[in-house]
């Protein structure tokens, strides 16, 4: 039940998307993709009202939703909250702001989108071709930086840390994480709620090229904290974070992770991940993959938060299975995957004390070989949750047969 | 623990590479111009601080604030000793506005450019090789957190050298948006002046080079950078918080193991607007008590307009010359300072000859309530 010196773990996650209201439901839509209509998109005045929203964009308020259910998981805010009745959702107005139950100079904040300010930026240039500045909403002054998302998170909160904002392509979420990771383990704040946020709009959908059904309209969060800080406040970690790369290539990026060929749990693929001739093939094919993607629609700076919140989804489902059959056998090594016991001393920020071995943890990478780089993350199980047995038999009764 | 500064590039409208930015300041030339990058009718505003690289009035093409990222990050480089290769080292690049108005060229006119190309990383890749390329779009005090998160991979020993950038052209829509809430558009950028009117944008981008200080290998290096703070108001979208500025401050300096009375010299964020000049003021005069008539105190944007996301890398690069050299480039168009700011011992109309200048602090806020802070000290080389 020991936390390495420095260790930084995930002790809230948050979703606003539609379909998937936890990891759980997250993780099996994405193992068994659901046929028929589309879900409605996600209401986020049911989450945080109408009051004080109307002129941030979807974006944002997709984002203080997934942020503000992660806080809430994380227990990080007070019990009696005003914004469990939508009617009373909060304004921008100090007062009722939802506060945090620390100080708020322990948290930061790290936002991910690449797409989200687009159709403000573009649709103000129309309006000016068109007409001219002078009639132009003053309102959209926010809107057109790009750090609009971080922001109305930290401000909602009262989240006076450092606050970043990761535009960073196909990888943004997953870099988010780490940054997260990294502003915790470098002593700058003891948490950081970590966001990732898209949207679909007619400009994101001309300059993607892509149709709004194929795009996420949607957000993920989470809270990273150093375990002994969590701790201290008797706040439990779901998942600790391991190592993070961001290297030229996926086989480079998951062998940085991965030496000798070590087969993870479970690997979260890159988006529209399709698997390349044998040979060629990153992780063994026995390793079941989870393209969250296809769950919830292409999700660009969004998808590695996404990815971690179905992993976590994964780790509890591991947990329980293997707790609950104490005396599962252990699952052979595939024939093609090599050396398969691996273990993580947990070269992340600070490192675990008791090596998980590496068939308990989830590989998540983002970006792929057409990207400027591919991001690669690895999430274990924290101590309490840690079991000798690996997890994958059981979970492969999630996998569809496709 | 302090960083070297071991390489520095900038390219602004008033000049390219360090040397040119240097003199062109210190000589009090400012890159303020007519607008020319947007259809002047469809403004109050007429004027900006814009790198002239257009192929004709009027006419704008994309990509351009990535080929001054790169000239930047080159010349940093080189000086550095890195050369072309930095596929081992992180670039980590602060940004307001990405390259949102190629974006816009896109959308509005059917300009050819790849939505992929909105972050640097493609083309830091192309150009150096680079895979652990970060682009943070953190308004205008985007390259200072750069710099911060730069300092910390250092600090934590998980990096040796670290190249950090920042970058930022003129969007249509910052500036249309900034025309709209002006009351009266500014003519120029005057800092902490009584009769300021706003803020224009400037087009720039800045780069440095930060290692890890070994023993014995300050030689030749730029400067050291101390510490730099971060932090975030938590209070306002856009208008700037003086207690979250002053919190900033404090803790640079906190960090740094200096005292108000040690810092010689203030590159101020000084962005001509009313709100932004009056808090920063307020903090600086709440942070430094009675030593706030210490240090020399200037603000380049009068000459280089506001550089947003790359401005406080730009200015941390002139604290650093104006450390070496003894040189301050002067505030321009500052006549009366500001009842706040009236015991600041500005530079005013030239430059000056600061003589012993060891220690120099630079601000950098944006919007968001997003607040840097940097503390550097002079190198002996």
């Amino acid at each position: 039940m020991t936390h390495g010196p420095g260790e930084v773990v995930i002790t809230g996650v948050g979703l606003a998307v539609p379909g998937a209201s936890t990891p759980d439901a997250l993780l099996r839509r994405t193992a068994c993709p659901v046929t028929g209509p589309d879900p409605e998109p996600f209401d986020t005045a049911a989450r945080i009202g109408r009051r004080g929203h109307r002129y941030k964009d979807r974006a944002t308020r997709l984002a203080l939703c997934a942020a503000l259910e992660a806080l809430r998981d994380a227990d990080l805010l007070p019990s009696d909250r005003e914004s469990d009745s939508p009617a009373g959702g909060p304004s921008d107005s100090p007062s009722d702001r939802e506060t945090v139950t620390v100080p708020g100079d322990t948290i930061g904040v790290v936002a991910s989108s690449n797409l989200g300010n687009l159709d403000t930026a573009c649709l103000t240039t129309t309006a000016i071709a068109e007409r001219s500045a002078v009639d132009l909403s003053p309102m959209s002054l926010p809107n057109a930086s790009s750090n609009v998302i971080a922001s109305w998170v930290a401000i909602r909160h009262g989240l006076r840390g450092p606050n970043l904002m990761l535009c960073n392509g196909p990888t943004s979420g997953l870099d988010a994480v780490h940054w997260g990771a990294a502003l915790v383990a470098a002593g700058r704040v003891r948490r950081v709620v970590v966001v990732g946020a898209e949207t679909h709009n007619a400009v994101v959908e001309d300059l993607l090229g892509r149709s709004a059904g194929e795009l996420l309209d949607g957000a993920a969060a989470l809270v990273v904290e150093g375990a002994r800080w969590a701790e201290a406040r008797g706040a439990r970690g779901v998942a600790a974070l391991g190592q993070y790369e961001r290297r030229a290539g996926l086989t480079g990026c998951v062998e940085a992770l991965l030496p000798d060929a070590a087969a993870p749990g479970v690997w979260f693929t890159p988006e529209r991940y399709t698997e390349g001739p044998a040979g060629g093939v990153p992780v063994p094919r026995a390793v079941p993959r989870y393209d969250v993607t296809g769950a919830v629609g292409r999700a660009s700076g969004a998808l590695g938060v996404l990815q971690c919140v179905a992993a976590v989804g994964w780790l509890a489902r591991a947990a329980a299975t293997s707790g609950a059959e104490p005396v599962e056998p252990v699952e052979p090594v595939e024939p093609d995957a090599g050396a398969g016991n691996g273990t993580a001393f947990g070269a992340g920020p600070g490192g675990a004390r008791d090596p998980v071995p590496v068939s308990r943890q989830a590989l998540i990478t983002s970006g792929d070989d057409t990207a400027d780089a591919v991001a690669g993350l690895l999430l274990r199980p924290t101590p309490d949750r840690s079991h000798p047995h690996p997890a994958r038999a059981p979970l492969i009764s999630m996998e569809c047969s496709r | 623990m302090s960083q070297l500064v071991t390489g520095a590039g900038a390219v602004a409208s008033v000049g390219e590479g360090v040397d040119e930015v240097f003199r062109a300041l210190c000589a009090g030339i400012s890159g303020l111009g007519e607008l020319r990058g947007f259809d002047q009718e469809r403004y109050r505003t007429r004027h900006a601080y814009e790198i002239d690289d257009r192929p004709a009035p009027g006419a704008d093409l994309p990509g351009r604030a990535t080929d001054w990222l790169l000239r930047a990050v080159g010349e940093a480089a080189a000086q550095a000793g890195l050369g072309e290769d930095l596929s081992e080292v992180p670039v980590l690049v602060g940004t307001g506005l990405r390259e949102l108005r190629s974006a816009e060229l896109a959308w509005r006119d059917g300009a050819p450019f790849d939505i992929g190309r909105l972050h640097f990383g493609t083309a830091l890749r192309e150009r150096f090789g680079a895979v652990r390329t970060h682009t943070f779009s953190g308004a205008c005090s985007a390259s200072l957190y750069a710099l911060a998160l730069a300092a910390d991979l250092l600090t934590t020993g998980a990096e040796d050298t670290v190249v950090v950038a920042g970058v930022d052209t003129v969007t249509e829509s910052m500036y249309g948006l900034l025309d709209r809430v002006n009351s009266e558009p500014p003519d120029r950028v005057r800092p902490f002046d009584r009769d300021r009117r706003g803020v224009l944008m400037g087009d720039g981008a800045a780069a440095v080079v930060l290692r890890r200080e070994e023993p014995g290998a300050g030689t030749g290096a730029l400067g050291r950078v101390r510490a730099v703070s971060m932090n975030c108001d938590a209070r306002h979208v856009t208008a700037p918080d003086p207690q979250g500025i002053a919190r900033a401050v404090h803790e640079a300096q906190w960090r740094a193991g200096v005292k108000p009375g040690d810092i010689d010299l203030v590159l101020l964020h000084g962005t001509g607007t009313q709100l932004n000049d009056a808090a920063e003021a307020a903090a600086i005069a709440e942070v430094f008590g009675t030593e706030v008539s210490g240090p020399l105190m200037t603000a380049i944007k009068c000459m280089t307009g506001h550089t947003s996301g790359g401005s406080g890398l730009l200015s941390l690069i002139v604290a650093l010359e104006s450390l070496a050299s003894g040189r301050v480039p002067p505030t321009l168009g500052l006549a009366e300072p500001l009842p706040e700011a009236e015991a600041f011992r500005f530079v005013r109309e030239e430059a000056r000859e600061g003589g012993d200048l060891r220690v120099a602090q630079i601000d950098a806020f944006g919007f968001g309530g997003v607040n840097a802070v940097a503390i550097v000290e002079r190198a002996d080389r």
